[in-house]
């Protein structure tokens, strides 16, 4: 099939029409090189939403209380909805195996104090757990652990915007740090990859905020991971069972919208990869529709050639050609054409995005890249647009009747 | 090695319908050399397109070889023309991009003749028309005479039952075509079985046996004896 004299006839046709080849190779290039360019921005799209959603699990729950909305089971609309610490043992006992980390979180804002510095801050009061949750990197010392909540230990890790101001370049692990006119020994530092205000944060173990302020149980939201191992369905099919079950437990009426704030990443998530679905079918749409022009481009010129070789397609079927050799003929050099033009705009275009890529580090577009399944779905495109393109020539050249060879000119 | 009984054979052209030929009967037996004259019109190219298995014929029969030739497919018809038929033409057709031993060749690359063994075959009968020297030429440096040898070795390269000429001389100046003719009758020597469509008198008388077509049938068919065309070869 890939003879030698095959090759040379397909080259030879392209010698002769070099410039009307050359330029639509060139259409086919085009359509090749936006397409590639189109997915690559999608990617980087979607490099950047993921990168903004990673600065958190993707995992993750928040539960937030509010107010209630309607009256129910006695008690009259506008409560206030509190989380205590046996609403969350009530949910890890409820909910073994489908949750992977829990933790209360209560806010409180403190003025810290190290020698002569001092900055108001948040204070977050967490159990070990929320490391986990917050995605919190550490980069000195330690995070929160078991035996801090157990003995209400009076520790403090402090955020990196924090260390850097009160403690300028002394070390602050193992230092005290006064918050509210208390001691705390300062046990880590941190640093969050999602944001700087992140970093303006402090965390200490919940149950010694517990203790010493106000001697509660109280916590001011719910932080959790689902099960890793959960799909999307399975996610939301959890957070609205933890609804109900929550709901019931506090009271609060099944339809009522503002008494609890379930904030479920997995939604939010699966908006955006929805989202950058959607925005690569659109772009592969896009990319296809100037592809064709590539292929009606081809398809011309193979019509062109065809018609100025109707001889001697003539005097080859006199001289044996079957039908079919001719269409091979022709559907290879259609083929050859599309395949090598487009392999051209591919390349191109990947130099481009990996020239671009590494500079490219916006919120909502970051390393835009090609990846092999677009480079092998572009490569099936180029071949079966090549043989389209071919179709109607190659039908065409078939139909040449030897006849016309003996005509003399 | 040719039979024809009661060949009919029409044209249709809108509501008109030229009726080109007119029941011809007709045989050759191998080794002949045969000249089919007439003037234009006279549908002596019909009947070669016919022959030549490149046009269908409407009404009768045609043995090639004892092969009934009808209602072929394009598949089966470009078989047998690569099998049975050396065709030569009037303005030589030769595919101007391949060399003179490439050209020679394509009859049997489309047998599936592996490219060395078509380079050897092409070779030997580029040199038995006397065209050694030349085997890597392309046509267009090749005066007629020379393109027209190459065209012959073509026709001879499937080694074919028939050979079919359309007009073989008449792009050429008369030296040219005697040489040619030459060429022609010496292949015919061999026993090679040849048809030669001409207008040309002198060339009819070359060949052995003269048909003589008018308005679609056949006038006369006579033997003749042969002018050798050596004796007008310098």
């Amino acid at each position: 099939m890939f003879s030698r004299d095959l090759w040379s006839e397909i080259f030879h046709s392209i010698k002769n029409n070099k410039l009307r080849t050359f330029l639509t190779g060139f259409s086919v290039a085009w359509g090749i090189f936006i397409l590639v360019l189109l997915l690559a921005s999608v990617d980087g799209m979607k490099n950047g939403f993921t990168k903004q959603f990673n600065d958190d699990a993707t995992n993750s729950i928040f539960i937030y209380p509010g107010a209630t909305t309607k009256p129910y089971g006695g008690f009259e609309a506008g409560r206030r909805i509190q989380f205590d610490n046996e609403d969350l043992d009530y949910i890890k006992q409820s909910f073994k195996g489908y949750y992977e980390y829990i933790t209360p979180r209560f806010t409180k804002s403190v003025t810290a104090r190290y020698g002569n510095e001092t900055g108001t801050y948040s204070a977050r009061s967490v159990n070990p757990d929320h490391q986990k949750i917050e995605r919190t990197l550490i980069n000195n010392g330690r995070y929160i652990n078991e035996n801090d909540i157990k003995n209400t230990l009076k520790v403090v890790v402090i955020g990196k915007v924090v260390a850097d101001e009160l403690f300028k370049d002394e070390d602050p692990v193992g230092q005290n740090l006064i918050l509210n006119e208390l001691s705390y020994k300062v046990i880590g530092v941190f640093s969050d990859d999602g944001n700087e205000r992140e970093e303006r944060n402090m965390y200490v173990p919940v149950s010694t905020f517990q203790r010493l302020y106000g001697n509660t149980n109280q916590i001011d939201e719910i932080a959790l991971t689902y099960n890793p191992e959960f799909n999307f369905a399975e996610a939301i099919n959890f957070s609205d069972n933890l609804e109900e079950v929550l709901k019931r437990r506090l009271m609060i009426d099944p339809d009522d919208q503002g008494a609890l704030y379930m904030n479920n990443y997995a939604e939010g998530f699966s908006d955006v990869s929805n989202f950058t679905t959607m925005l690569s079918v659109i772009s592969i749409g896009i990319g296809m529709l100037i592809l064709i022009a590539g292929i009606v481009g081809i398809g011309n010129i193979l019509v062109f050639i065809i018609k100025e070789r109707t001889k001697e397609i003539g005097v080859r079927k006199a001289l044996g050609a079957k039908p079919f050799d001719v269409i091979k003929l022709v559907l290879l050099e259609s083929v050859f054409i599309t395949s090598i033009s487009g392999l051209i705009g591919m390349i191109f275009a990947m130099g481009v995005v990996a020239a671009i890529s590494p500079i490219v580090d916006a919120p909502a577009f970051s390393n835009p890249s090609v990846d092999t399944v677009t480079v092998i779905t572009s490569t099936i495109v180029l071949i079966v647009a090549g043989l389209l393109a071919g179709l109607i020539p190659a039908i065409k050249a078939a139909k040449v009747k030897p006849i016309v060879a003996l005509r003399a000119d | 090695m040719i039979e024809i009984k009661d060949l009919h054979k029409s044209y249709h052209m809108g509501s008109n319908s030229l009726h080109v030929l007119k029941g011809i009967n007709f045989s050759v037996k191998e080794g002949e050399l045969v000249a089919i004259m007439g003037s234009s019109g006279s549908g002596k190219s019909t009947l070669l397109n016919i022959l030549g298995m490149l046009d269908n014929l409407d009404e009768g029969e045609y043995l090639l070889d004892g092969v009934p030739i009808k209602n072929l497919s394009e598949t089966k018809a470009a078989n047998y023309r690569n099998k049975f038929l050396g065709f030569i033409f009037q303005s030589f057709n030769l595919i101007n991009y391949k060399s003179a031993w490439e050209n020679v060749a394509l009859p049997l690359y489309y047998q599936g003749v592996n490219r060395k063994e078509r380079k050897e075959r092409a070779v030997k009968h580029l040199e038995s028309v006397g065209l050694g020297p030349w085997i890597d030429h392309l046509p267009s440096e090749l005066s007629g005479g020379q393109k027209q040898r190459v065209a012959i070795a073509r026709a001879l390269a499937a080694e074919p039952k028939v050979m079919l000429a359309d007009e073989p001389t008449g792009a050429l100046d008369s030296k040219t075509s005697y040489e040619v003719m030459d060429l022609i009758q010496k292949i015919n020597d061999e026993g090679k079985t040849i048809l030669v469509v001409t207008h040309e008198e002198d060339i009819a008388n070359m060949c052995k046996r003269i048909v003589h077509l008018k308005d679609g049938v056949i006038m006369e068919d006579t033997l003749v004896n042969q002018v050798r065309a050596s004796a007008h070869v310098q």
